[in-house]
């Protein structure tokens, strides 16, 4: 079965099929003086002399930021030319540039558009969040703190499945091998166990190298519609094919710490079947690793690997590139970065360069199916499948 | 219900007060009439369990506690003002209910999940206010 026939009903098949025919980067990198503006153009003209589109087709585009203000779209772009485009900018924390990519796929799917852009940006903000002007008070400083609310579901983790601090920590030292072979990623070094478990403690038994680093970014990703793709020129063997879009938000949890990865596994499952596949023929997973445990929960969560298998899954060597299913080929958001409104853009960048067989340095084999799968703060979840257009 | 008798005032006056005994606290909630849940704090602008909006809602007081769940060491200051090193904990303060709290607790071997604490006032002189931190149930107090 082919990946136009896999499902039916699926509404990202209406103009022909949604695909990405262009991407471009901005390394992550430490925080610095550029303007946010460079960042984003320099990821989008990336993206356009990928895809070899011209901005004047360009017919609509969508910013995911947190941290620059309002009407950042338009004070960026109106530097590449003042086409008259729609410029919608989008914010949903962590997953602020993964919900402005689906935006843009519901915009060609609908047939508004054949031509949108996806463009990820931010810098290094104050990090101000709703969660503290909603006029509630907290009986602890920290409730609102991802480092705290993820270090105990890193205790309640290795305590239920039996494993030790030494083999979470094996996903940064993978994570950080991948990134290494990463041009774009924030950090560039490979690290040992032994690096990693000694870096500084931060909360129970997450060390700094277990956490994403803040910094700042771009990353940008032209879509088309199936429809365009030959009357505008564009290489289709380079176009890979947005197969599913799954957005939700987080359920009243039933039993203690399992909102997250509930949310996780729903939105997955729903992805999974819009696509028509099974989570054990993913090649690629890109997934929110903003603390090491997230990868082993999500891991079994996403269904790559059965439940309570996580840990070994890794230290099998299933999760490396070459392996079963590459997690986190790009560095992840330990290693390649996590500057909030790109990362969502750049983990399906990188899908897509794998996919195209093009991730020189890191080309995980034979890749023809990868999902992109992000949680913002709050909770709110969202995943991506894409598949090779072979 | 009796209010003892300090100059002191609460740091968040939203969730707690002093219980009677001087160095308790109690925890205000909210229960709503639709579905009978409680919600935390009782200035929530919904229940927490079905979404009604807890018009004439009643407010209730309960001793603050509840059980421990999981716990672990805050190692840096993760916000400005924190003390470190401290043990953040969530906290099953009513059913269907979770918090995050602060632990007080020398270290973690003084603690497992499952355990029961109760909740109680730090005073802090300087500010004029008292603070809530929770502690196992079999701990002593000093007020």
């Amino acid at each position: 079965m082919n990946a136009s026939t896999r499902s039916t009903g699926n509404w990202l098949d209406a103009s022909g099929g949604v695909y990405i025919a262009g991407i471009g980067l901005h390394p992550y990198q430490f925080p610095t003086e550029t303007p946010y503006t460079q960042l984003g153009l320099t990821a989008v003209r990336a993206a356009l002399a990928d895809a070899g589109l011209r901005w004047n087709q360009v017919q609509s585009a969508y910013v995911g930021t947190t941290s620059m203000g309002m009407a950042a779209g338009r004070v960026m772009l109106r530097h590449l030319g003042s086409t008259g485009l729609g410029v919608t900018q989008v914010e949903n924390a962590s997953a602020s540039g993964s919900f402005a990519f689906r935006q843009a796929c519901m915009e060609i799917a609908a047939g508004v558009s054949d031509a949108v852009l996806a463009v990820g940006v931010d810098k290094h903000g104050d990090g101000r969040r709703a969660a503290n002007k909603d006029g509630l008070e907290r009986l602890s400083d920290t409730a609102t703190i991802p480092a705290v609310k993820f270090a105990m579901m890193a205790r309640t983790y290795l305590r239920e499945r039996g494993a030790s601090v030494e083999e979470m920590a094996g996903v940064a030292v993978k994570n950080h091998g991948n990134a290494a072979r990463n041009p774009f990623a924030q950090f560039r070094k490979p690290r040992t166990l032994e690096q990693v478990l000694a870096s500084p403690r931060v909360a129970g038994d997450l060390t700094v190298q277990q956490c994403c680093p803040r910094g700042e970014g771009a990353a940008a990703v032209l879509l088309v519609s199936g429809q365009a793709i030959q009357r505008m020129g564009l290489d289709a063997r380079r176009c890979v094919r947005v197969r599913a879009s799954v957005a939700g938000s987080e359920r009243e949890e039933r039993h203690y710490g399992d909102a997250a990865v509930e949310l996780v596994r729903s939105s997955a499952r729903a992805a999974f079947e819009q696509a028509g596949i099974a989570p054990t023929e993913l090649d690629l997973l890109e997934l929110h690793d903003a603390f090491s445990v997230e990868e082993l929960l999500y891991s079994e969560a996403i269904g790559v690997c059965e439940a309570g298998e996580g840990a070994r899954f890794l230290a099998r060597g299933d999760s490396q590139i070459g392996g079963r299913c590459a997690i986190n080929a790009s560095g992840g958001l330990i290693g390649m970065g996590h500057p909030l409104g790109p990362t969502g853009i750049g983990q399906l960048a990188e899908l897509t360069r794998q996919l195209r067989g093009e991730a020189e340095g890191r080309q995980h084999p034979q890749a023809r199916w990868g999902m992109a799968h992000m949680i913002g703060l709050g909770s709110v979840s969202i995943a991506h499948v894409l598949c090779a257009s072979t | 219900m009796t209010e003892p008798q300090t100059p002191l005032k609460p740091l968040h006056p939203t969730l707690y007060a002093l219980a009677e005994d001087g160095h308790s606290l109690d925890f205000f909630f909210v229960q709503c009439r639709a579905c009978g849940g409680l919600s935390f704090p009782a200035n929530v602008p919904g229940c927490a369990h079905c979404g009604d909006p807890l018009a004439d809602a009643q407010k209730l007081s309960r001793p603050g506690g509840g059980e421990l769940l999981e716990y672990v060491t805050l190692h840096v200051p993760l916000v400005p003002g924190m003390a470190a090193p401290s043990i953040a904990g969530d906290v099953r303060i009513a059913d269907g209910i979770v918090e995050e709290g602060v632990i007080c607790a020398n270290d973690e071997t003084a603690l497992r999940p499952g355990m029961a604490l109760r909740a109680v006032a730090e005073v802090r002189e300087a500010q004029g206010v008292y603070a809530c931190r929770f502690v196992p149930v079999e701990a002593k107090v000093t007020p």
